[in-house]
């Protein structure tokens, strides 16, 4: 069971052009395409006739013709053409979903399209605003959404999985913790004084001595988690002259089914803002920690499938995690409840 | 007898907040409440979470972890995990929060 009636990001911008581009988004195959005024189309990605895929078919103009028998939808959904008959039956259409690019990502809206609204979209402007430095890239991981959600929530496993890039074990022991919790969000505030810099913020940073360190940590639901990270001289915060650091890491977690999610994030950088070389480099440096990351996602979700009702338990850094996941829960009980018919 | 032990500053306890302190061996939240301050053991008696990384609401502390809420005043547990915490006696000296602790908790 996935969350309706959200905005979900489908793809980079980039990713979408003048061919058929699928993505399943919470269990609903989806055909992504550009017409020619370069305006995203989100269609349902299976023909109304024979449901052949719609993504092998091809583009004609502004409409998708389908590659079993010809059907041509316009970029309403409506069938315009059936080859070798006049008429189109009145029901030959496929669903549409509502589509706006923004933060050079291609969000659509699942639910009731008429409660689509565009001031939904959780703030990315990070990834696009020049005062940024900013990469971002896609990840296909074979692991339920949320596993990925608390992962971000608990960062004390930076010192173990990460420990060649963003983390150290100053991330675990010397970290002061506050969990704060909305109706419909949690913020995890993580600050380590003093602390050694890990191998990543003295490549960018050129930090030389120990810095202050924080991480503030945002969810909302169903899967947005925004981090800002940074470091400073070590008892200089304020001071113009010390070194000082803030990190954007982004993060949009796409369910595409209950065992897979697509992972679009983002990395971006307050300092040097121009300089390529210096935003690849952290890019790569975050990518490699991520990359450790989806191991240890695929392994859980493995794991987990092989007996679901082993037990789990609990510790301190879990809060922001479990947090999370009970405003998840919350919200599908909801779902469930108003869908139910009233007896 | 109990010792006082001094843990921290009044004001380091904000109005409606917990904030978690170790004494010797014992790991103490300390709570104010309409300007009174209170003390009960920090470790949540069902699973171990710290309970101070939790939230006070409506005279209770809530674990982060599993939802588990205990009445500040006597540590009473109200569930749905757990059950009474340990509570310490408090005053304040000189602007400075201090707890009573038996001598086998100051080991």
């Amino acid at each position: 069971m996935f969350l309706q009636n959200y905005w979900y990001a489908a793809a980079w911008s980039t990713e979408v052009g003048c061919t058929p581009f699928a993505r399943t988004i919470c269990n609903e195959p989806v055909v992504l395409y550009r017409t020619q005024a370069g305006s995203v189309v989100a269609m349902e990605d299976r023909c109304c006739h024979r449901r052949l895929p719609l993504r092998m078919g091809k583009i004609v103009g502004d409409n998708l013709q389908c590659h079993y028998h010809g059907l041509t939808f316009e970029p309403s959904g409506r069938c315009v053409k059936v080859p070798g008959q006049a008429l189109v039956p009145p029901n030959a259409k496929v669903r549409t979903y509502p589509v706006k690019e923004r933060y050079g990502l291609v969000w659509l809206f699942l639910g009731s399209a008429q409660l689509a609204d565009e001031s939904a979209i959780p703030d990315y402007h990070w990834i696009t605003d020049p005062d940024w430095g900013a990469k971002g890239a896609y990840f296909h991981v074979k692991a339920h959404y949320l596993l990925i959600v608390e992962n971000l929530l608990d960062l004390t496993h930076l010192a173990f999985v990460h420990a060649t890039t963003i983390g150290n074990s100053a991330v675990v022991e010397s970290a002061d913790v506050q969990f704060k919790r909305g109706p419909l969000s949690v913020d995890v505030r993580r600050s380590m004084k003093n602390s050694a810099p890990p191998p990543t913020y003295v490549r960018a940073g050129g930090f030389t001595g120990n810095i202050d360190r924080w991480q503030f940590i945002n969810f909302v639901p169903p899967g947005f988690v925004r981090l800002e990270t940074g470091g400073c001289d070590a008892g200089r915060e304020g001071d113009p002259s010390a070194r000082r650091i803030t990190l954007r890491n982004l993060n949009i977690v796409t369910p595409e089914t209950e065992t897979s999610t697509h992972y679009l994030w983002a990395q971006c950088h307050d300092f040097d803002v121009r300089n390529s070389k210096l935003t690849e480099m952290i890019f790569e440096d975050v990518q490699q920690a991520f990359l450790q990351d989806v191991t240890v996602f695929e392994a859980q979700q493995q794991c987990i499938e092989l007996r679901p009702e082993a037990p789990e338990i609990d510790v301190n850094g879990d809060a922001g995690g479990l947090q999370a996941r009970r405003i998840v829960r919350e919200l599908l009980d909801l779902q469930a409840a108003r869908a139910r018919p009233i007896a | 007898m109990p010792t006082w032990v001094d843990a921290v500053g009044f004001e380091d306890v904000p109005e409606g907040e917990v904030k978690g302190v170790k004494l010797g061996d014992q790991f103490v939240a300390l709570y104010r409440l309409d300007g009174q301050i209170y003390a009960t053991s920090d470790v949540c008696t069902h699973e171990f979470a710290l309970l101070s990384g939790g939230w006070v609401d409506h005279g209770e502390i809530e674990c982060p972890l599993h939802g588990t809420r205990f009445r500040i005043k006597d540590g009473q547990c109200l569930g749905p995990f757990g059950h009474d915490l340990h509570c310490f006696q408090t005053r304040v000296q000189d602007g400075r929060i201090e707890v009573a602790l038996l001598p086998a908790e100051r080991e």
